[in-house]
């Protein structure tokens, strides 16, 4: 049965079935609030806050690399410089505005960074030399298929912003201060991937994935 | 309701209205639709070593940090220094476009330049705070306010057939440029206290906010009133700033990512 309105990470915590290997990991949305005290505090140099920080974001921004890149290592180490370059610029977090738009604002630059050096490394080591042929990805048994699958079809930009709605629980708001973007432009996205979820819906591409 | 409709109503924030549930109960579609994107998604798991690992790594020599000033604390610099530098060089110049410009002209142009100021002011004290809220696209934001103004001037000045055009645009340029030049220096010394995450873009709408400091200095010096003029060698050198910036917003990005790429690869890891 479906809940229109329910995002998947919602559905996943409500979901018994889905308790292994959600429930420990997602933060609910609630928790989210805590995080501008712990941002000031880590600002005020706390001891406990970056514990408190990496331990409560860390997952949702993993989760926001994966959809993006491909390797699981590719997205660790994409996490360990956000999380270098969070520290860097954390004077620049306003005390009382959002954090999760800060937070997210920056792990998109890591990504682009990210998205650049591994081209580049592509494009000049496999110019050098042939390497053997690649075994096909394959899936670790803990990840989610289906909503992963479903949205890897999205253009780019349109996959970042329903990762970041449906899977990091970001508002529109959030999501368009995350990507120095408008509410309407935001909006606009969205609706463009749920037409065109639709139709691979349709068209059965999704629907191999929804079902893997 | 129709299917788009639905996607409309999904991509808005709010619980789905009855009439759309209802078009979800009849429309097989978007049942597969809301069914997709209700889907459970998992996620994986960071073994506790990692997140320990990673806090241990930023917690090491762990100092206070004062937070950035206010937005408007910036946006008063940025006008500050922008009226400063036009004053400055007015009064060294002269003021001698005003006693030819039709009183109309003089106010439409001057207030056509303070309002893209006014803009590009906006967005750059917006772009250098990651995650700040943004009312126009900074993409776009250069690129409009440029075409604007060359509308604008189209609009209010004549185009003539001025001999010796090059001879008449140089002196401009000449004395414009450098003074585009010298407003970047504080501009960007204002910008690097905050986080600049998009280099070019940032470059691009510095250049021509400093560019617009030597525009709106011509504007008010300059006697020529031929749209051509105006256009290339006041306004162009707006968009030659514009350029630079870009320019060197790209060399800065691809540096940043050549020095990160070093890291990762030799040493970037929190451990």
């Amino acid at each position: 049965m479906f809940h229109p309105g329910v995002t998947p990470r919602v559905a996943a915590a409500n979901d018994p079935q889905m308790e292994c290997g959600i429930q420990d990991n997602v933060v609910p949305r609630q928790s989210f609030g805590d995080l501008d005290r712990w941002m000031e505090r880590y600002q005020q140099a706390d001891p406990d806050a970056p514990a408190a920080l990496v331990g409560a974001i860390s997952p949702a921004l993993l989760r926001f690399f994966r959809s993006q890149v491909a390797s699981r290592e590719q997205a660790d180490d994409l996490l360990q410089e956000t999380w270098l370059r969070i520290h860097r610029v954390r004077h620049t977090y306003r005390p009382g505005e959002p954090v999760l738009p800060w937070i997210y604002a920056i792990a998109r630059r890591v990504r682009v960074d990210g998205y650049r050096r591994t081209r580049r490394v592509t494009l000049h080591e496999i110019a050098m030399e042939l390497l053997p042929e690649r075994p096909a990805p394959v899936r670790d048994r803990n990840l989610g298929p289906a909503f992963d699958t479903l949205v890897a079809a999205l253009p780019e930009a349109q996959r970042e912003v329903v990762t970041m709605l449906k899977v990091g629980g970001l508002t529109l708001e959030e999501v368009a201060r995350a990507t120095s973007s408008t509410v309407g432009a935001v909006k606009q996205k969205a609706h463009r991937a749920y037409e065109r979820l639709r139709d691979l819906l349709q068209s059965g591409e999704g629907a191999k994935g929804a079902a893997q | 309701m129709k299917c788009n409709d639905l996607a409309k109503a999904l991509s808005e924030e709010m619980p789905l209205s009855l009439e759309a549930q209802e078009h979800v109960k009849s429309c097989k579609r978007c049942q597969e639709l809301v069914k997709a994107l209700n889907l459970p998604v998992a996620v994986e798991s960071l073994p506790p070593a990692t997140l320990q690992q990673i806090a241990e790594g930023i917690a090491t020599n762990l100092r206070p940090v004062s937070p950035v000033a206010p937005a408007g604390y910036f946006l008063g610099g940025i006008a500050g220094i922008f009226v400063s530098i036009v004053a400055l060089c007015v009064y060294r110049m002269g003021a001698l476009a005003i006693a030819v410009m039709a009183p109309l002209q003089t106010v439409a142009i001057l207030t056509a330049l303070a309002v893209s100021t006014g803009l590009l002011a906006y967005s750059l004290v917006h772009q250098m705070i990651p995650g700040s809220p943004q009312r126009v696209s900074p993409r776009l934001l250069p690129v409009g306010i440029a075409v604007s103004l060359t509308i604008v001037i189209a609009v209010l000045f004549q185009f003539q057939h001025e001999q010796n055009f090059w001879g008449r645009a140089w002196p401009c340029i000449r004395a414009g440029t450098p003074i585009g030049v010298l407003a970047a220096v504080p501009f960007w010394l204002i910008l690097r206290r905050g986080a600049i995450l998009f280099p070019a873009m940032t470059g691009a709408t510095t250049g021509l906010l400093a560019g617009l400091v030597g525009t709106s200095v011509l504007e008010i010096h300059c006697p020529d009133l031929d749209a051509w003029h105006i256009l290339v060698s006041h306004l162009g050198i707006a968009v030659l700033c514009a350029l630079a910036g870009l320019i060197v917003g790209l060399a800065v990005e691809i540096k940043g990512y050549a020095v990160n790429s070093l890291n990762s690869n030799h040493k970037g890891h929190l451990a």
